[in-house]
């Protein structure tokens, strides 16, 4: 009895020396998080506000952000839209939680309009400030897209079909898993040393070697500013009098496109052991049921796994996505001075902004407005991904 | 990456649950069914695409400058001497030592002060602890591209007059010192160690030092290997600010090394790839050796963007 009433009776200073120990504990660790991982932030914010060429300068307040974005109420519309997408989805999830049939409907109509009328924003917002803003970041943002939309699917499509196939009873499992992640250890550094040999420009390099058994012509790679539309259909677009292919649907420039190529080798396997992961997760009983009811492989992959993984997919979506955003080390290794500003992403142009045209505070207001982006993404994830992962 | 570690302890969760999975199906007798032959030339076919620049990579850094241009698929007689050229005339012995001596650094910093901090986080009751940590977290959401130029300031001594520490190890070291990633991986498996192992502890008289170096760490050797992995991947392959802070080659790591050798090398491809595989070979040889913890960690932490 004696043992067991002792420690609740603990006298105060006891309590004091516990909670001693505790900050005394966690201190070097809050101590590195908060001077280089939290006072940047602000220090950012604050660095945006002035004139900073190597050494600090006038105050400019907004002046920075007006550079970047062009457009105050352009900017407002532009981002104000994305944010109106999750407002879009709360309306759209909260009418399915209500579960009235008669009102659900018109709750439903208006997160759909909600949705549209982010969409038109986002896009009306971003004409006004592509007129007069940074043309250099805000091209980047563009590239950022590209390489988003060109990696990120294609990864995840790659990335389920071998995590299925893997899924399956098969010999050396563990041997093809280690290899499909292997890219994904090896520094990027090296990783794109090497992209950079094999897509050289020269016909005697591997990708060149790989096409001419396909009795297709040299490419230039890494070193061709055209864009993918013009590389691949111009001939026929030429056919059709259209000499050059511009602006936004033109898509990005074949050497941005060799990236695109090397965040798709670096990320396939990544997502499939994540795949694999949510591939465990499915009840076997459903395929078993399935079989009986007589689907094949295909149509229990179709019906079955596909849906059920969706929000692992949702998931990987998003996190490409920022990842996206994040990208530098391999763009900037594979980047050829030759093709200027053709691979340049957001955080290329916010690097280069710093460390070329040494203009710190415009940097700063470039990584504030890059930052708001991805923390929107974030929002995305935990807003989408939060409540439905794993419902299955 | 921008992973909510909340969203990492899911996908670690699913995840045991797929290994479990495996495993068994691992047990079953294993029969060949030509019906399989198509899922084994595409998993091939995958496997051909990840590892040829791999094998590229190799094949290349052991050819002669004449067989790099007549795109032979393996050098005649494989050419040893250009990883001495690499190592001696193109400085990578220096950037190996380098880089050696700043992962050795940084893992034992995030070992302590993670160890440290996971513990209180998970086993000693003070005010305001959830929301510290909580605000620790948030630090993962935010991409090196916003904090990288503060950070600039901050080690060339302009915000804190501590002098300037570029081209200086503590540059290299001291902002990685942390994670929140590996403390919330070392709370999670701090908090479940029992309750009564501390209270028997405590009758006998230890203090928290006492109980975790003698009681808890000796318990925790696998996440503490999970956590020396991920780290040592983490700062092997950091490039971004190594670049930034190392404008000689005294602390040059090897990612920064290869990228300045990259630029001087020119058509020397046979250096340049060794290069690459020095710079690769390391990370290749640990994963290999620790695959599976290396594998599940990875995917459990989201690491690199």
């Amino acid at each position: 009895m004696t043992i067991r009433r002792r420690p609740r009776r603990r006298p105060p200073r006891r309590v004091g020396r516990e909670w001693l120990t505790g900050y005394l504990f966690i201190l070097p660790a809050v101590v590195v998080i908060a001077i280089f991982g939290l006072f940047p932030i602000a220090y950012a914010v604050y660095m945006s506000l002035y004139s900073w060429r190597v050494r600090q300068g006038a105050y400019l307040g907004l002046e920075n952000y007006a550079r970047t974005l062009g457009h105050a109420g352009g900017a407002i519309a532009f981002f104000g839209g994305l944010l109106l997408v999750l407002v879009a989805h709360w309306v759209w999830t909260d009418a399915f939680a209500a579960g009235r049939s008669e009102g659900r409907r018109y709750v439903q109509a208006a997160g759909a309009t909600l949705l549209l009328a982010s969409g038109v924003s986002v896009a009306l917002g971003w004409q006004l400030m592509a007129r007069s803003g940074d043309r250099a970041f805000l091209q980047g943002l563009v590239r950022t897209v590209y390489y988003g939309f060109g990696s990120v699917p294609i990864q995840i499509a790659l990335a389920l079909v071998l995590a299925s196939l893997l899924f399956q009873r098969i010999r050396g499992r563990e041997v093809f898993r280690m290899l499909y992640f292997l890219p994904y250890v090896a520094p990027a550094v090296a990783g794109a040393a090497v992209f950079r040999a094999i897509f050289s420009p020269r016909p005697e390099f591997l990708a060149n070697t790989v096409l001419s058994w396909f009795h297709i012509a040299p490419q230039r790679w890494l070193f061709e500013t055209r864009p993918i539309t013009e590389v691949l259909f111009g001939g026929l677009l030429q056919h059709l009098g259209v000499a050059h292919v511009t602006g936004f649907w033109a898509g990005p420039s074949l050497a941005l496109v060799t990236i695109i190529l090397f965040g798709i080798w670096t990320f396939t396997g990544y997502n499939a052991v994540i795949f694999l992961a949510g591939l465990g997760n499915i009840p076997q009983d459903l395929y078993e049921a399935a079989a009986i009811d007589g689907a094949n492989r295909v149509q229990s992959f179709r019906h079955i796994t596909v849906p059920l993984l969706s929000p692992v997919t949702f998931y990987l979506t998003v996190l490409g996505f920022i990842g996206t955003f994040q990208a530098f080390t391999h763009i900037y290794v594979m980047r050829q001075p030759a093709v200027r500003d053709a691979v340049d992403t957001a955080s290329i142009v916010i690097f280069d902004t710093f460390y070329k045209r040494n203009n710190w505070s415009l940097a700063a207001a470039q990584s504030v407005v890059l930052f708001a982006i991805i923390l929107i993404l974030t929002l995305y994830q935990s807003r989408f991904f939060g409540r439905s992962v794993f419902r299955g | 990456m921008a992973s909510l570690p909340t969203d990492g302890a899911r996908a670690a969760r699913v995840r045991s649950g797929a290994a479990a999975r495996v495993e068994r199906a691992g047990r079953e007798p294993f029969e060949f069914r030509l019906s399989q032959l198509p899922i084994y030339f595409l998993l091939l076919v995958g496997a051909l695409i990840s590892f040829t620049p791999f094998f590229y990579m190799a094949s290349t850094s052991l050819m002669t400058l004449g067989e790099t241009i007549n795109r032979r698929l393996l050098p005649a007689h494989p050419q040893w001497i250009n990883y001495q050229r690499a190592w001696t005339e193109a400085d990578f012995a220096l950037y190996f030592r380098n880089s050696v001596v700043i992962s050795a650094v940084v893992i034992l910093g995030v070992l302590v002060t993670c160890t440290l901090a996971g513990y209180a986080f998970a086993k000693i009751r003070f005010p305001g602890r959830e929301i510290i940590f909580m605000v620790l977290l948030a630090t993962l959401m935010i991409p090196s591209t916003v904090t990288f130029i503060p950070n600039f300031l901050l080690i060339r001594g302009d915000v804190i007059p501590w002098g300037s520490w570029i081209n200086k190890l503590p540059a290299l070291t001291v902002p990685f010192l942390s994670t929140a990633f590996i403390i919330f991986l070392f709370r999670q498996f701090f908090q479940g160690i029992p309750d009564e192992l501390w209270d028997a502890a405590r009758i006998d008289g230890a203090g928290h030092l006492r109980f975790l170096t003698a009681v808890v760490v000796p318990m925790s050797r696998p996440v503490m290997m999970t956590a020396a992995l991920l780290t040592f991947v983490r700062t092997w392959n950091e490039f971004l600010w190594p670049l930034l802070v190392t404008t000689t080659p005294t602390w040059r790591p090897l990612g920064v090394g290869l990228y300045t050798f990259i630029t001087e090398a020119g058509p020397q491809t046979h250096y340049l790839m060794a290069g690459a595989v020095i710079t690769i070979l390391p990370v290749m040889v640990v994963y290999f050796f620790t695959q599976r913890q290396f594998t599940e960690g990875i995917a459990t932490s989201g690491l690199k963007g």
